[in-house]
């Protein structure tokens, strides 16, 4: 090996371990304060000592974050469920059927993409308004059971699919439905379950419009967090508690699903 | 098992006209394999008998049956397609009785019927593999199970042969046939591959440009082309071919070209006609007295036969024979065919000439 590329290399370690230290810093923060005991919160020392759990007590003495975590799934896992079945019924009959307009309909599906969230967030307030459906989690729910994003990646991932196949079923004697069921979805199963993580990962994140919808309450994890900012100060400690408890079921996501959730991204960003 | 009938089967895209017309009556057991080069409409049309694609024009009876609108899971016929298209997700088992499954069909019947397929493919011991753990060879014979366990009213391949290897087709095209001859089945056949065509069919419809050029046994297309096209698209290598005029002289009829004087055998007069004089390289013989005065500009080894290359005139024209022929580059060489190797073609429309009766003036086309 040349000094030259010995040299690159170890630049490349360099950055590359610089890079890691700034992204995992502020989570590692996180988990350090959440730890300290109370009176320790606004230590600077790397390692918090002595641990203690008293922050997490006083996140659950102040919130039910039980149910606010359980309310944040509820919300996270329904609305990914939608978008990946309005999804995958779109993008099955744009990508397998011929009809009239075909593109034209595929296009302005996908131009919602394009229309900003400020503009459709005060119609949708209004009409949920009217349905009496503020405050509750359908609420939240209801206008995100469709994403053009969902819509364009399963399409393009379905313009894909070897068309062969489908006709091979057809002749199999399975109907239009039944092949979508008994064909499409085992076949294209690895990119359902890369997009539902992705779509699972993005709803659960979510603030400004449960924070609309929920006003009075602190129903999702992400709104429970505002009750510890106050006028008078932030109280850091229960509050980094509850949001490291808000990011833990992503982190084990993560963790177990690793592999898919890279091909998600990757996907989304490529296709 | 069923006939086919196509009737006057066109369909156009856009302006494109990719199957114009096509008549064709498969008999019940019969194997007809649709040949010609690719984009000459024949998977289209093997598609439009399938069901997947609705014609343009024209009908689809099976048996007695018009079948055009009814749609290809109600149609008696299964396919094979040119990329298997087995179901990955899906064992070999799975994929044999996924049309039965489809149907219905109870559970110990299914397994009964896969198992019995899988024996006669000899596949039973790869009923639980998935397609993406099978060879080429053994993927074709899935694809062809998936067919058999239908006991459809016809089956349709659609190149099915053309993903293996030379080896592997040739044994495989030795099991279609042993296949159909079992079965008594009726097959439509499509490929681009003439050996194919020639070896397993029991007639071959050759297409051109979404028509069919000509339907006939094997022996029928590839002794009597109906046309320049199926004479030079059957045989390799191809029929030469060779403008040139039809002449009365004392010994009788005789087709002449520059460096090129051939005797048609039949004792009648005519006015001089223009044609192309078609013969094939394996009709062409070395002779001292000369038909034909050539020049060999090059020979190609085949391993039993050997072609040579020659020019006589401003034509080039193939000679094959059994190796050695004895012939090396820059050669001089005479060459003859026996008048009933000769075909003579309409330089107009391509069509056969035939010679009718001796008190017509002139040779009469003849469509096959």
């Amino acid at each position: 090996m040349t000094t030259d590329t010995r040299l690159r290399r170890i630049t490349g370690h360099v950055v590359l371990t610089v890079l890691s230290i700034a992204c995992a810093f502020p989570i590692y923060w996180l988990y350090a304060t959440s730890l300290r005991a109370p009176g320790d919160v606004h230590s600077l020392t790397i390692l918090p000592w002595p641990l203690s759990t008293a922050n997490y007590a006083a996140a659950f003495a102040n919130n039910d974050v039980a149910r606010m975590l359980a309310n944040t799934a509820i919300v996270a896992l329904l609305s990914a469920a939608g978008q990946l079945l309005v999804g995958l019924l779109a993008a099955y009959a744009f990508a397998a059927w011929t009809f009239p307009l075909r593109r034209t309909l595929y296009l302005m599906f996908v131009g919602t993409w394009l229309v900003p969230f400020q503009a459709t967030m005060l119609p949708n307030y209004v009409l949920l308004a009217r349905l009496g459906l503020l405050e509750t989690l359908a609420g939240v729910i209801i206008p995100n059971l469709c994403s053009a994003l969902g819509v364009l990646l399963l399409r393009e991932h379905l313009a894909g699919f070897p068309k062969e196949l489908l006709d091979a079923a057809r002749m199999d004697g399975r109907s239009s439905w039944n092949i979508l069921w008994t064909v499409v979805v085992p076949v294209i199963r690895p990119a359902l379950a890369a997009l539902g993580i992705l779509l699972v990962i993005t709803a659960w994140n979510e603030y400004f419009w449960p924070a609309m919808v929920l006003q009075r309450g602190n129903a999702v994890v992400q709104l429970g967090l505002r009750s510890f900012m106050g006028t008078e100060g932030n109280d850091w400690g229960p509050l980094m508690a509850t949001a490291g408890l808000a990011c833990l079921p992503v982190f084990v996501l993560y963790l177990v699903l690793q592999r898919h959730i890279v091909q998600a991204f990757v996907r989304s960003g490529l296709k | 098992m069923s006939r086919v009938r196509l009737q006057g089967l066109t369909r156009r895209f856009g302006s494109v006209t990719a199957v114009d017309d096509v008549w064709l009556d498969v008999a019940d057991g019969e194997l007809l394999v649709l040949l010609g080069p690719s984009g000459c409409g024949k998977s289209t049309l093997l598609r439009m008998i399938a069901g997947l694609l609705p014609p343009t024009a024209g009908r689809v009876l099976l048996d007695d049956t018009d079948v055009t609108t009814v749609p290809p899971q109600r149609r008696d016929v299964a396919m094979v397609f040119q990329s298997y298209a087995l179901y990955p997700h899906l064992s070999v088992a799975g994929n044999i009785g996924f049309p039965l499954r489809a149907r219905r069909r109870s559970r110990a019947d299914i397994r009964r019927k896969v198992t019995e397929v899988a024996g006669a493919l000899d596949l039973s011991a790869l009923l639980d593999r998935k397609p993406r753990e099978l060879s080429g060879g053994q993927r074709q014979r899935v694809a062809l199970g998936r067919a058999l366990v239908r006991d459809p009213g016809a089956f349709l391949m659609d190149e099915p042969l053309s993903n293996l290897d030379a080896r592997l087709r040739a044994t495989t095209r030795a099991e279609i046939a042993e296949l159909h001859r079992a079965l008594g089945a009726t097959i439509v056949y499509v490929t681009h591959d003439q050996v194919e065509a020639m070896t397993m069919a029991t007639r071959v419809a050759v297409l051109d440009q979404g028509r069919v050029e000509q339907a006939g046994t094997p022996a029928e297309v590839y002794d009597e082309p109906a046309s320049v096209f199926v004479a030079t698209f059957l045989g390799a290598p191809a029929m030469n071919i060779v403008p040139a005029t039809v002449v009365a002289t004392d010994g009788g009829l005789t087709v002449r070209a520059t460096d090129l004087d051939l005797p048609l055998g039949i004792d009648a007069t005519t006015p001089g006609r223009d044609v192309l004089l078609g013969v094939r390289p394996e009709h062409l013989t070395l002779t001292g007295e000369p038909g034909i005065r050539a020049v060999v500009t090059a020979v190609e080894n085949l391993g039993g036969d050997e072609v040579a290359h020659c020019r006589a005139g401003t034509h080039t024209l193939a000679v094959r024979g059994p190796r050695p022929l004895r012939l090396a580059a820059g050669d001089r060489v005479g060459l003859t065919a026996r008048p009933e190797h000769l075909h003579l073609f309409d330089p107009g429309t391509g069509g056969r000439l035939v010679w009718r009766t001796a008190d017509i003036a002139t040779p009469e086309r003849n469509f096959a």
